[in-house]
């Protein structure tokens, strides 16, 4: 009998289906991957267990017996830990509080005991020890810790609930390798105690490292379980992209000779950085030929967007010679820069792009406006303008009229880079533009960026994903800590030689 | 009656129905709803006489509240609570101008809009530059404003409304209505045009739906908000000197009844206290249903204790059609 | 108030970090400097009397900010702890009126006025909390409600407290005034409720609601409890406002609801939740009494009083939050 079992779970957010059918079992004792494109209905399935999303039908089931999750609330007694994507930590808590927040040990009723709590922070501490990194302790306040060091303590407060059932949702994401391998190794020790784990991650190194079984997910429907010694990493993406998709998901990188535009001199270059320090990176150095796609490399965080968002003028504190088109620029803030035809497009776009709930019309219209200098918004013309640009990606949308949060992820993505399309811009800097969007968005927006490069437009293009890289930039420069420390062109653009680079110490 | 003519001068021909939100149309219905109440408890209270008299304090109410809306609107917790200083401020500056002179009416008009308007960008300074919280910084200059009233009335009369003035808000001037009401529709249509039509406009949303997106497509963030506030000052100064036309002479802290009810005014127009959607036709139909329910509650013959109760427990249900949050649970 | 400042000599980096544990600490600096200041324009002020002036007339501020904090700990708001105070203020002048002023009497009044306050709180959570209806307006509506329940038991001001209540306020037990064994009973309290599970539950859902819950806080029954135990502190502002005014009035504290809000800022709250200590709250309540003592002893005309305090307190206020930002930066 499984220890956890959904059959036939379905979500739905008015007529935005997040979750259509979702069929799980997990075993005590097994770690089990969970994989699926963004928006593919994996977290909703996560929070439907957790109790914070309210299944609109379908049955879950623990130790054979069906249960109502009334609520997160209600997870504690029924053995379910869960670790949320976007982390569940009180900020200004220390991290001896967050471990136990779930269930803050008492005293006399009313009291916190504290002995007891700081005795649960020091054990599961310890459990990381080593690898935690400098400025992590029992009583420092989540606030000061680094984005790696937040996430250790959501797997800390994860595991000191002590629960049958574990959810990890991509839990390693900002790990390093060895916080990462300490992980697995804590992972495996409670699966031997008879834990049920469910393991989210996009990497599929990790996946078939740790799971003992693969369930795939795809457009809110669980399509395939199998043993993991029964597959492959090929098979696995196969059943995630859908047979008839399968070709066109990882493109070869393209090793092809035409490296010519590669080697022009900084004189003609669209954009050209020299002597370029700030925060996070030093000493940054590039010129993007026209036509070419610049590619930034290495492992995540390591000063990539941080160059990005300095020359846009969104991180103040840089220095060095930016050039546009020969022509010196000062990224005194974005509408300095905009308006010298700069684009900057961030895969945080919740954050940085989405203007949400507006209808799409004035999601699509600020650089147009900013760059045309307009004073008013005339609704007829507006749409004119940027229905080319829409369809230039191959947007799916009802109406300029609709709110932008009725799109997919990916949709809303496209409307936020379609904002850059109306008026030329001399160079684009994407910053993993494609976090969290799905395959044929993808596929859409590399199709475009392609066009835009040949057009003369200077693109720079950093992608935490390897394949992505390799298959769109004809160039690479792998970044570690803060520096360029490789760069790849032409036939030396292989996955074997990034992950050497990007792995070497700086 | 008016009331729908008011909205059918929102926006000119078709373009109503995409203005017409759905608070809009639950504050239209209740305030109609209200007007057919008070008619049956009070024979004569939804007569064209009445109705205009309660128009006129709506307007008031109204015109305090376009500020408060914007100011609402560009979202980051915005709230102006020094609105009700300024309205007395500029009713007493105001007064003292024109000293019931007609030619004294033009200088005061532009005194007051200055004053409003500085005042508006101190509250913008603090809350941009210096990183105020919005509520902080309009409190603390709410004391500010209550202190310089003090100091004023020691030193110089009350000041008397210019008779122009006067006339302007309780006689009528045009089709039987008072120019404080054609003033009050012209507000809603700049403002109406202003939201919907203009870059201004579609900024004001931005920043209020998500400022850092806004930030990163170059919209200038501070610069907006300083904005907002200064308009919110002298909406609140024009509202300070049609106060002082209404009441013909200005008395101790005039505008403090309209801190908290133009907030309420703009909640009950659909624009929810968190910003970046929402608009200011809702804000009218708002503002005359505050006034006509509180108009209702002097009509009915029950004491202060009595009315205050019953004004507490509706604007709670009211208050239950709008702007309730999202659920912890999806 | 813990630990001396020995940190605070370990450069920039050791103040910032010390004042993210104390976010007092501004408060407190202002405090001394007002006192200096008081003591400098006129020595008296420092007199144990006229202290124990400040502290009879501030102590219903003190209260107040306490119960406003725990609100604010959550990040909501309350705009009717006035309306309480005056609510339980006349409820207690009145029932005392009626049932005569003797020890037991009153004691029993005393406690029929915690039940109004905490019914007035949790009126006030279910509202906001439970219905989710936005704290600002919502409280507001409240607050006409028990303000027109006040008018209701008494529709006009000067009905007297009996003899003993404010013979007591303004006395003295074992030669050490009512009001400072008050004030460390509140010490005690705050003490005693700093270190329970609601505090951190508070300042956890303060921190940001939608992870407190996630978290599997029971999030709508914590910030219940926050504006329950707001309404019982207003409560107790209330016996305070009756102890030092002996009279009831249905509109006493309609001028204390921003002032607690003010001072909760001052005292290093953020107003979004999740940070803040009482002591701050208490220490700033005490602030705006000082800055209005100090107008009046520095000489300031009376009509340019208003305008200075006014003036003084928004220059604290943003100095407040401009040196917690820094500190947190």
């Amino acid at each position: 009998m499984a220890k956890l079992e959904l059959r036939g779970v379905g979500k739905a957010y008015g007529a935005t289906v997040a979750l259509r059918q979702g069929d799980l079992e997990i075993e005590a004792g097994e770690v089990h991957a969970l994989i699926g494109a963004n928006g593919s209905g994996k977290s909703t399935l996560c929070k439907i267990v957790a109790g914070s999303v309210r299944p609109d039908r379908g049955e879950v089931l623990i130790d054979g017996r069906a249960v109502t999750v009334r609520g997160p609330e209600a997870t504690g007694a029924l053995g379910i830990g869960i670790f949320y994507q976007e982390l569940s930590l009180a900020r200004h808590r220390t991290v001896a509080e967050n471990i136990s927040l779930p269930r803050l040990p008492r005293k006399g009723g009313i009291f916190v005991d504290r002995a007891a709590m700081a005795a649960i922070a020091d054990r599961h501490i310890a459990l990381f020890a080593g690898v935690a990194g400098a400025g992590f302790g029992a009583d420092v306040p989540v606030e000061r810790l680094r984005p790696d060091q937040a996430q250790l303590v959501e797997i800390m407060k994860t595991l000191a609930s002590e629960a049958a059932i574990l959810i990890f949702d991509e839990p390693t994401s900002a790990l390093d390798r060895a916080q990462a391998e300490r992980f697995f190794e804590i992972l495996r020790e409670r699966k031997r105690a008879g834990v049920g784990i469910i393991f989210i991650s996009h990497r599929m190194d990790e996946i078939f490292a740790i799971a003992d079984r693969v369930t795939v997910i795809r457009d809110g429907e669980t399509v395939g379980t199998a043993r993991i010694e029964d597959t492959d990493p090929t098979a696995v993406i196969n059943l995630m992209v859908g047979r008839h998709e399968a070709a066109s998901a990882d493109a070869p990188p393209d090793t092809g000779g035409e490296d010519g535009r590669a080697s022009q001199s900084a004189a003609q270059a669209v954009l050209a950085v020299r002597g370029f320090s700030g925060p996070g990176f030093r000493d940054i150095g590039f010129a993007v030929a026209p036509g070419e796609i610049l590619g930034f490399g290495g492992l995540h965080g390591q000063g990539q967007s941080a160059v990005l968002r300095a020359i846009f003028g969104a991180l103040p504190g840089a220095s060095g010679e930016i050039r546009l088109n020969g022509d010196a620029l000062q990224p005194t803030g974005p509408r300095a820069t905009i308006a010298r035809g700069c684009a900057y497009i961030s895969g945080d776009r919740s954050r940085d792009g989405v203007i949400h709930e507006r209808p799409i019309l004035e999601n699509v219209t600020p650089i147009h406006f900013l760059r045309n200098r307009l004073g008013l918004a005339h609704p007829a013309r507006l749409r004119d303008k940027a229905a080319p640009a829409l369809e230039a990606l191959k947007t799916k949308f009802a109406g300029f009229g609709h709110p932008v949060s009725s799109l997919s992820g990916g949709n809303q993505q496209k409307v936020v880079i379609a904002r850059w399309l109306i008026d030329r811009p001399a160079v684009i800097l994407l910053d993993d533009p494609t976090k969290g969007i799905d395959l044929s968005a993808k596929a859409d927006l590399f199709a475009l960026i392609r066009d835009l490069a040949d057009e003369g437009i200077g693109i720079v293009l950093y992608s935490s994903e390897d394949a992505e890289l390799l298959a769109n930039a004809d160039r690479i420069l792998v970044f570690n800590g803060g520096r360029v420390t490789r760069v790849l062109s032409g036939a030396e653009r292989t996955r074997h030689n990034l992950y050497r680079a990007a792995y070497e110490a700086a | 009656m008016s009331a729908v003519d008011l909205q059918g001068g929102a926006g000119p021909g078709g373009r109503v129905l995409a203005i017409v939100t759905q608070p809009l149309v639950v504050a239209t219905l209740l305030i109609v709803g209200l007007l057919v109440l008070g008619e049956a408890i009070s024979p004569g209270f939804a007569s064209a006489q009445q109705i205009l008299r309660l128009l006129i304090v709506a307007a008031l109410l109204g015109i305090v509240a376009a500020g408060q809306n914007l100011v609402i609107l560009g979202g980051r917790e915005g709230i102006d609570l020094s609105v009700g200083g300024v309205v007395s401020l500029s009713a007493i500056v105001a007064g003292n101008l024109m000293n019931g002179q007609d030619g004294g009416i033009v200088p005061a008009i532009l005194a007051c809009l200055a004053t409003g308007a500085f005042f508006g960008l101190l509250n913008g300074i603090g809350v941009t530059l210096l990183r105020i919280p919005p509520l902080v910084m309009t409190l603390g200059m709410l004391g500010v404003l209550q202190g310089l009233l003090v100091v004023i009335r020691q030193g110089i009369p009350s000041g008397l409304a210019a008779p122009a003035l006067s006339e302007f808000v309780t006689r009528p001037f045009l089709f039987g209505l008072p120019g404080i009401i054609w003033l009050w529709v012209a507000i809603g249509l700049v403002m109406a045009f202003m939201l919907k039509r203009t870059v201004f406009g579609h900024r004001i949303y931005a920043i209020g739906a998500n400022e850092q997106a806004a930030y990163m497509a170059g919209v200038p963030v501070r610069r907006m908000r300083i904005a907002l506030f200064m308009l919110s000052g002298a909406f609140a100064s024009v509202a300070g000197i049609c106060l002082l036309g209404y009441s013909g002479s200005s008395f101790a802290n005039v505008g403090e009844q309209y801190m908290l009810p133009s907030i309420i005014a703009v909640v009950f127009g659909g624009t929810p206290l968190s910003g970046g959607k929402g608009g200011y036709t809702g804000t009218m139909a708002g503002a005359i249903l505050l006034v006509i329910l509180q108009s209702i509650l002097t009509t009915v013959n029950i004491d202060e204790s009595g009315r205050q109760i019953v004004f507490g427990m509706t604007l709670l249900v009211l208050l239950l059609f709008y702007g309730r949050g999202r659920a912890m649970r999806a | 108030m813990k630990g001396a400042p020995t940190a605070a000599a370990a450069g920039p980096a050791g103040l910032r970090q010390f004042l993210v544990r104390f976010p007092f600490l501004p408060a407190l600096c202002i405090l001394i400097v007002l006192l200096a200041l008081n003591g400098i324009f006129e020595p008296r002020s420092l007199s144990f009397r006229s202290l124990t002036g400040i502290v009879s007339t501030y102590l219903a501020l003190m209260m107040l900010a306490v119960a406003q904090t725990y609100v604010v700990y959550a990040g909501d708001i309350d705009l009717s702890v006035g309306a309480i105070v005056s609510l339980v203020n006349v409820a207690i002048v009145a029932l005392l009126q009626q049932m005569g002023g003797g020890g037991l009497t009153v004691l029993a009044v005393l406690g029929i006025g915690l039940a109004v306050g905490l019914a007035c709180g949790i009126v006030n959570g279910l509202v906001v909390a439970w219905l989710r209806l936005q704290a600002i307006v919502a409280t507001f509506a409240t607050s006409i409600l028990f303000t027109g329940l006040a008018l209701w038991i008494m529709p006009v001001a000067g009905t007297p407290a009996p003899a003993a209540v404010w013979r007591t306020y303004g006395g003295r037990i074992l030669e050490i005034p009512f009001v400072f064994w008050a004030v460390a009973a509140l010490a005690l309290v705050l003490a005693i409720l700093a270190r329970t599970r609601l505090t951190t539950q508070l300042l956890a859902v303060g921190d940001d609601a939608v992870r407190a819950y996630q978290s599997g806080l029971p999030v709508t029954r914590i910030r219940i409890r926050g504006y329950a135990l707001c309404g019982v502190f207003a409560a107790l502002a209330a016996f305070c406002v009756t102890g030092d005014t002996a009279s009831g009035d249905p509109l006493v504290g309609a001028k204390m609801t921003l002032s607690s809000v003010a001072a909760v800022v001052l005292g290093g709250c953020a107003l979004s939740g999740g940070v803040g200590t009482v002591t701050g709250s208490v220490l700033a309540a005490v602030i705006i009494g000082l800055i209005n003592s100090l107008v009046y002893f520095v000489g300031t005309p009376s009509e340019w009083q208003n305008l200075v305090q006014g003036l003084a307190i928004i220059v604290a206020l943003m100095a407040g939050v401009l040196v917690t930002r820094w500190a947190r930066s």
